[in-house]
């Protein structure tokens, strides 16, 4: 290669990276600006004025916002376990060498593809609603079912069952951290005589605890963000009775229904400071938990 | 490298041919995504943004105004957008701060003063010689009024009303009480009686506690404005309380369906319980009430809301669906001006649009296109010509603020609803979060 040729085929990569970066410009500058109006009074309407940390300082005495956060909380701390368990049970299930694993793979994976979108939100109404197919299957058992999305005590225990539903993605990555289990271990753990359970806690889980570790922080920052669900199933109100008011929801309502822009960009780095904490976290304990090969 | 020196050259160029057209498209695509009105067509003609809310049907009716405007007005075109009454609220308020407001513009009535007292409003009461509003009731007029100026002019009228569905009556053999004269306990004792006759297959009636519009007609019934002329809360504690405690007696005597039986299922006429004849009686803005008689099957009278002549003074109030307002910012005010004038006072405009946004706000335009409606068109329009004759307590344009009103009070109906708070509770949590919301 001659040294003219270099710069030319450089230029051919960086005109690769080109969308990257335009993109770059559209996640950097709001980045930015978002953390100005943070400390501004933002009406959308007038330009936004300088009130240093008075926003967050509002949000200390913010009933709503703490409520916001307790839903945001139950919502993650019960889903975000129950659906690793869950997707760890059926992907186990699933690496037994059964036939027509791709099918079930898919199957199992759809509801994660369609998970949030607003179509399942809705048909999931239907099926919770006061008429819906559960209470009817309650009904046979002669159960009177609750309003499960109309009811504040059911409204958030649906919406958490919506979520373990959609396990399909950390178990698809369970899958293949399982198959890179190799099977002497498990030969060697057998004519030892230990039992599945053993073999289980001392080999599946120590061999698979990076992925799980990958998929607790992937399951714990999405549910951080959780919208859309609260969004549609309530009509954008969060109720009832803020019941289903995520954090994400009310910043939502505070900037665009309530004119309150500053204080939305002061929640949404708030919810930043609050997953980094989480992540940092599960960091820091991982160390005790976490296994790597080799 | 020596022959195949060329090849790259030709792939070089078809990579940079590609990225630029790649960009050319996601630039373009970006500029038809924010909805700009600046691609005017040649020639120097104007082009006008209206946006609104609706569905497909009223689009269809809008049209066929705008199409009548274009003909008449040939330099002016209108390009419209329109979408749900949710989406279509955070997409103007997104445009505002974008710096790309719509030309003319639907306004929620609770919405008009968030934009109006920041200025982004044009006041029509500097503009009388171009949009003509004589022809309009001083309540009408005074309906998007802030002090001596006004941000808009109410797109039709209308006025909630309750609605029973005669079919089911007849059925059960329960009379309708006269909804002229008719009180809150008269309600009560008809609606216990389907729910009764019925075996609780069909509920009496049911209406939102939550809805602004119902509470209003409510706390003036007890001689309090729910906003006052400044904007303040006016309605007492026990006024609130009485409210709530309307709901939870009529839930507990059957009269009401049980606490969650009524879901938020979507707002049109068709998805309506009383749609769907799960309950017999309920209340709805009067323009919705040819779309809901067809929902429900083409037998429902149309009555005045309870209380009427029981209360300290008459409750019911005319409103409108939404205003026509226009943009401070718009480039072409006297276009804008020219639309707005046309939509108020053309008839054929009326005729078009029919009665998709209530009874025309002229008198003169809704009586000339009276006999062109549809029966139950010109029922609602009797209805509230009716009203207008009436002395109705004036109605005050909502304060900024109180989209936070709305939601608390959704919040606490259902709080309410579900026994979590006592009316007293609740009532006294309303008016704490609702002085706090308004800064009062």
């Amino acid at each position: 290669m001659t040294q003219a040729a270099r710069p030319r085929r450089d230029r051919a990569g960086y005109l690769f990276l080109l969308p990257w970066f335009i993109g770059m410009l559209f996640t950097v500058i709001p980045f930015f600006a978002s953390l100005y109006l943070a400390f501004t009074d933002y009406n959308l309407l007038n330009a936004p004025q300088w009130i240093g940390l008075e926003n967050f300082r509002e949000m200390l005495q913010d009933p709503l916002l703490r409520q916001s956060l307790k839903v945001t909380f139950i919502y993650t701390f019960v889903s975000v376990p129950l659906s690793l368990v869950v997707a760890l049970g059926v992907a186990m299930l699933l690496n037994q060498g059964i036939k027509g694993l791709p099918i079930y793979r898919a199957v199992f994976y759809l509801p994660s593809l369609l998970g949030a979108s607003v179509a399942v939100v809705l048909l999931w109404k239907y099926i919770f609603g006061l008429n819906g197919i559960v209470n009817a299957f309650l009904g046979w058992f002669g159960i009177d079912g609750p309003g499960w999305t109309s009811d504040p005590d059911y409204a958030l225990t649906t919406l958490i069952i919506l979520h373990i539903w959609t396990f399909g993605s950390p178990m698809v990555i369970f899958l293949a951290g399982l198959r890179q289990i190799p099977g002497m271990y498990y030969e060697a753990a057998s004519v030892d005589g230990a039992s599945r359970w053993r073999q289980f806690r001392s080999i599946t889980l120590p061999l698979l605890s990076p992925i799980i570790f990958f998929n607790l922080i992937q399951s714990l920052i999405s549910s951080f963000q959780t919208f859309t669900q609260g969004f549609i199933m309530s009509g954008g109100t969060g109720g009832p009775a803020d019941s289903t008011m995520f954090y994400n929801l009310y910043l939502y309502q505070q900037g665009f229904s309530q004119f309150h822009m500053g204080y939305a960009s002061a929640m949404a780095w708030m919810l930043l400071v609050i997953i980094a904490a989480f992540t940092a976290l599960n960091f820091l304990a991982a160390k005790y938990w976490v296994f790597y090969d080799n | 490298m020596t022959d195949r020196s060329v090849k790259p050259v030709n792939r070089r160029d078809a990579i940079r041919m590609a990225g630029l057209a790649g960009l050319g498209l996601s630039l373009a695509a970006c500029g038809r995504g924010f909805g700009g009105g600046d691609d005017e067509p040649a020639g120097g003609a104007v082009q006008l943004n209206m946006v609104w809310w609706g569905d497909a049907k009223r689009a269809e009716k809008t049209q066929a105004a705008l199409d009548i405007f274009q003909n008449k007005h040939a330099g002016i075109t209108v390009k419209t957008e329109y979408q749900d009454s949710g989406p279509y609220k955070d997409k103007l308020a997104t445009r505002f701060a974008a710096g790309d407001p719509p030309d003319v513009m639907a306004m929620r009535m609770d919405s008009v003063r968030e934009y109006a007292d920041r200025g982004a409003l044009l006041d029509l009461g500097q503009h009388t010689g171009a949009v003509d509003l004589s022809g309009l009731s001083d309540g009408a007029r005074t309906l998007a009024a802030v002090g001596d100026k006004t941000y808009g002019v109410p797109a039709g009228l209308n006025a909630i009303g309750f609605v029973v569905n005669k079919t089911l009556t007849e059925k059960y053999g329960v009379p309708i009480p006269d909804g002229n004269t008719w009180s809150w306990d008269d309600l009560d004792a008809f609606a216990r009686d389907v729910t009764k006759a019925s075996g609780k297959k069909v509920y009496g009636t049911h209406f939102d506690h939550a809805t602004l519009a119902n509470i209003i007609v409510f706390t003036r019934q007890q001689g309090e404005d729910f906003y006052t002329a400044d904007g303040a809360l006016g309605a007492s504690e026990a006024t609130i309380a009485a409210w709530f405690d309307l709901g939870n007696k009529m839930r507990a005597d059957g009269a009401f369906p049980p606490a969650g039986f009524i879901e938020d299922v979507g707002s049109s006429a068709a998805q309506s319980y009383l749609a769907k004849g799960s309950i017999a009686a309920q209340i709805i803005p009067t323009n919705n009430f040819l779309a809901y008689n067809d929902a429900a099957g083409g037998n429902l009278a149309l009555l005045r809301i309870p209380g009427e002549t029981q209360g300290k003074r008459r409750g019911q109030s005319v409103d409108c669906p939404h205003l026509w307002s226009i943009s401070a910012a718009s480039k072409h005010r006297d276009e804008a001006l020219k639309l707005l004038n046309f939509l108020v006072n053309d008839v054929e405009a009326s005729k078009a649009t029919g009665t998709t946004r209530g009874v025309p706000a002229s008198t003169t335009i809704a009586e000339q296109i009276k006999p062109t409606l549809a029966p139950e068109d010109q029922l609602a329009t009797e209805y509230l010509a009716g009203l207008q004759k009436e002395q109705l307590p004036r109605s005050f344009t909502y304060p900024p603020g109180s989209s936070k009103i709305a939601s608390s009070l959704e919040s606490l109906s259902a709080e309410v609803e579900f026994k979590r708070q006592t009316p007293q509770q609740a009532a006294k949590a309303f008016l704490d979060a609702g002085r706090k919301a308004l800064g009062k």
